[in-house]
């Protein structure tokens, strides 16, 4: 079975184009929503590749609408910190990517597999390498828990009744209909719950990867300071609690677990982004 | 034009004095330590909403000044006052200092801006731009000698449960 769904995926990744016919189709979505459910409800079976077809396909259209910043230095640094950092969690073999997308937002992203993209708004906030790792570490957070899986299934986007395949999109429409339009999934809110159990992760792997904990903390301090009607952070305080609530909840759980840990901070290492 | 280059002299001048220059507020009440850690001796209890001028950081600690007096309190206590974005010239002159000049409302370097749920729905799958992103991937070897590079040490630390 295991074999077969793999089998199947490959397939549908690399012929999109040559593949109408139903039943493949079907099966293909079958395996998807069993997958989601197994990962959701704690299955066995869990699935990375189903996994990064999702996730995949969400990066790609996020990409779509906003290019990456075209620095090679940059994507390469935020990699390896990101690397590192996720090598820290119980998912360190997964194939991490991550980037710097060219938006004046401040925002970052998280698809399922692995994909990690924080806007250029956002990095030229940070004043350290361990604030970005801690940034990192927070939707490395969310991929682990697999938080936007389960939106996937709670927001019924997995539609498998329709037979409704939308075209043009590119990638691959079989997965573009289970994650509903464009890049829409990474704009949703999830679980306030979810935020802040991404936090408490974010500082812990920070803390595990040899860095100050304090990291994410010193950015939402920062982040809280933004007017709520300013554009470049609207969606983020649309999708997020307070920056404020997210600071209280975190000192309640960090309490005074972190006293005597000291970590590096590496604020000459950051790589500084062109203004 | 000149105003800035002005302006930012002026901040890389007063760069060390403008960090003092943040201030903040208490978020709930904890105490005020003569050093940065927990067993240090406590100078003076601070109240929710005392006004503090933030002088020093250390790891999770802030050294503060209030009217009750000074000392080393728990950065998550503090509430810091907006210093780093709005309008004024304190937060033009911070900005500037930390290299963030141009960040939001001054110049607007990308054409994209205020990144929205109708952009992203709308948002096309791009092949070329994914294998880009996906080139720039480190392995985790090479992760691992990027963090010994910086003096990063792996060290276990459990997960925090959630707050009752």
């Amino acid at each position: 079975m295991k074999c077969k769904t793999l089998w199947i995926l490959v397939l549908a990744l690399c012929s999109t184009t040559v593949w109408g016919a139903n039943p493949f189709e079907q099966e293909l979505l079958k395996t998807l929503k069993q997958g989601v459910q197994q990962q959701v409800t704690g299955g066995t079976a869990t699935s990375i590749e189903e996994e990064t077809v999702i996730g995949r396909q969400v990066a790609g259209n996020l990409l779509g609408a906003v290019p990456l910043v075209k620095d090679a230095k940059l994507q390469k640094y935020i990699n390896n910190v990101g690397r590192w950092v996720a090598s820290q969690s119980e998912r360190s073999n997964f194939e991490w990517r991550f980037g710097v997308i060219d938006s004046n937002d401040v925002n970052a992203f998280a698809a399922p597999g692995g994909y990690i993209f924080v806007t250029r708004g956002l990095y030229r906030l940070l004043q350290s390498e361990a604030e970005l790792a801690g940034v990192l570490a927070h939707e490395v957070g969310h991929v682990i828990r697999q938080h936007h899986l389960k939106i996937l299934q709670q927001s019924k986007l997995i539609d498998l009744g329709s037979k409704v395949v939308t075209k043009n999109v590119g990638g691959n429409d079989k997965v573009q209909n289970l994650i509903g339009s464009g890049a829409e999934i990474v704009s949703r809110s999830l679980d306030k719950d979810a935020e802040f159990e991404a936090d408490r992760i974010a500082v812990v792997l920070a803390t595990r990867s040899g860095y100050d904990a304090f990291g994410l903390p010193t950015v939402l301090q920062q982040i809280g300071h933004f007017a709520k009607d300013d554009g470049d952070i609207a969606l983020l305080f649309k999708t997020h609690p307070h920056p404020d609530d997210r600071l209280g909840k975190l000192g309640s759980a960090m309490g005074e677990r972190f006293d005597g840990v000291k970590g590096k901070t590496l604020e000459k290492r950051l790589y500084r982004v062109k203004p | 034009m000149k105003t800035i280059r002005w302006g930012f002299t002026l901040a890389v001048l007063l760069s060390g004095a403008l960090h003092a220059a943040e201030s903040g507020t208490a978020l709930k009440s904890d105490d005020l330590k003569a050093e940065p850690f927990r067993d240090a001796k406590t100078v003076v209890m601070l109240a929710a909403g005392d006004k503090v001028d933030i002088l020093n950081k250390d790891g999770g600690w802030l050294q503060v000044k209030s009217a009750k007096g000074k000392g080393w309190v728990r950065m998550l206590s503090i509430r810091k006052s907006d210093a780093r974005k709005g309008s004024g010239n304190a937060s033009g002159l911070l900005a500037l200092s930390s290299g963030r000049a141009g960040t939001g409302k001054v110049v607007a370097t990308t054409g994209i801006r205020g990144l929205n749920e109708e952009e992203l729905k709308a948002a096309k799958f791009n092949e070329a731009e994914l294998k880009r992103a996906e080139s720039y991937a480190s392995s985790k070897p090479e992760a691992a000698k990027f963090a010994a590079s910086g003096k990063l040490v792996a060290r276990p630390f459990d997960y925090l449960p959630a707050p009752k």
